[in-house]
């Protein structure tokens, strides 16, 4: 598990809500892994994860470890924030469109928010934040 | 009879820009709130990826912030009554990068009301009524986790709406666009079918969106982007819009001459997340 801050700070991190049907994807988080569920009818990777497929409607899955790979899908460097935020910034969030399918909302941390690598296709990892007690939070960094 | 009604005072009331939207039990707000999103920040999502498979440009953006400041010029009581150019839009600063200050709507104070009556009603009124000849109505969600930020749910809301009324956006005179953000307006003329889908810059190049001469005038009070913002929503002012142009009551220097059909769209939500999209299509008395 490796934490990547940004160059010009850590960002704020909010604790997550656990349910039973996101679970299995905290528990791998806290461990640093992504866990995500596969459909198991009709193979479609489901996000955000929960026991249940949004493809086909089947509530059977089976959650399994992702490479953590991706590409940025879009972003934005947010250089006016609130609070918290507003004291990191800028910063850089993103969609980030997983090796497995789905596109996720997250940070883009370890490169200059300013840095022309910083666009769209830049091929990125999952680095995982820990929080106070204990959950991981998902951002992405260049590979 | 149906008495339809909106108001908010988000600009005396201390709620401040950038932080709402975000629905706080939506299922997925785990997955969302983790990352600074600001409103700005979510609508600067589509704008990168739009530009990116279109080739869309901040100028072009620009073009839509200066026709309804044009309009603003106009409006006694808009909240941004001076005329802007590309130039200072592009100069602003940037809020949540491609989005610049001047891409982004006012915080007002503000509110409105329709009423809405039977045809038997209408014919008693002595005031000028205006026909609903068709809606639509479509959500956009998240899609599994695979969301395409190039569109919006006007993709669905404008052709039901179309279909409903008879008439194409060839037939339309006037549209009123929510325009929470430039970015929300290029991408709902492309998906009403105004232009085909990623010419959107182009289109609003040239003066296209100014009154009264262009050739789709739009959201002549200011709209959004200068005028008001109530209650941190728009479906109202636009529809209020609409029917002064039907009227022929819009602002001196904004009216379109003859104006007999007219289009009124709503966005809620935002467009890189969960968003609701509502097509209203008016007519003439005599439509």
């Amino acid at each position: 598990m490796s934490t990547e801050p940004s160059p010009r700070g850590h960002l704020p991190v909010v604790e997550p809500p656990v349910n039973p049907d996101t679970a299995p994807y905290w528990r791998g988080a806290a461990e640093g892994r992504l866990v995500l569920p596969r459909c198991d009818r009709c193979g479609f990777v489901i996000w955000y994860p929960r026991e249940f497929c949004p493809e086909c409607a089947a509530t059977e899955v089976t959650w399994f470890e992702a490479t953590g790979r991706g590409t940025v899908y879009s972003f934005t460097v947010t250089r006016r924030a609130h609070g918290a935020w507003g004291e990191v910034a800028p910063f850089v969030i993103a969609y980030v469109e997983l090796t497995e399918g789905p596109r996720v909302l997250t940070n883009i941390v370890g490169i200059d928010p300013d840095d022309d690598r910083l666009a769209i296709g830049l091929e990125v990892t999952a680095v995982w934040e820990p929080t106070p007690e204990g959950q991981g939070i998902l951002r992405f960094a260049p590979t | 009879m149906a008495l339809i009604t909106l108001a908010g005072r988000p600009r005396t009331g201390g709620r401040r820009p950038g932080r709402s939207g975000r629905i706080p039990d939506a299922p997925e707000i785990g997955f969302e709130n983790q990352w600074g999103l600001s409103i700005p920040a979510n609508y600067a999502l589509a704008a990168r990826r739009h530009m990116h498979e279109f080739g869309t440009t901040s100028a072009q953006l620009a073009e839509i912030k200066v026709a309804a400041s044009i309009h603003a010029s106009h409006n006694p009581h808009a909240f941004l009554p001076k005329r802007v150019t590309v130039e200072e839009v592009l100069d602003s600063p940037m809020v949540s990068d491609p989005l610049h200050r001047l891409d982004c709507c006012v915080i007002t104070d503000g509110g409105g009301a329709v009423v809405v009556v039977s045809p038997g009603v209408a014919a008693d009124l002595e005031r000028t009524t205006v026909k609903v000849l068709g809606h639509g109505e479509a959500p956009k969600h998240t899609t599994g986790g695979r969301p395409d930020l190039t569109f919006t749910g006007a993709r669905w809301s404008g052709p039901a709406a179309f279909a409903e009324a008879g008439v194409t956006p060839d037939d339309i005179d006037y549209v009123s666009i929510y325009d929470s953000f430039t970015i929300t307006v290029l991408e709902t003329l492309e998906d009403l079918g105004f232009c085909p889908k990623g010419e959107g810059g182009r289109f609003v190049a040239d003066g296209t969106l100014v009154a009264p001469h262009g050739r789709l005038p739009f959201n002549t009070d200011g709209g959004g982007l200068c005028n008001n913002h109530p209650a941190n929503r728009g479906g109202m002012t636009k529809i209020i819009e609409a029917v002064r142009q039907l009227r022929g009551e819009a602002n001196p220097g904004t009216q379109v001459p003859d104006c007999r059909l007219a289009l009124a769209h709503g966005t809620g939500g935002a467009l890189s997340t969960r968003m609701g999209s509502a097509t209203l299509i008016l007519g003439q008395e005599d439509s």
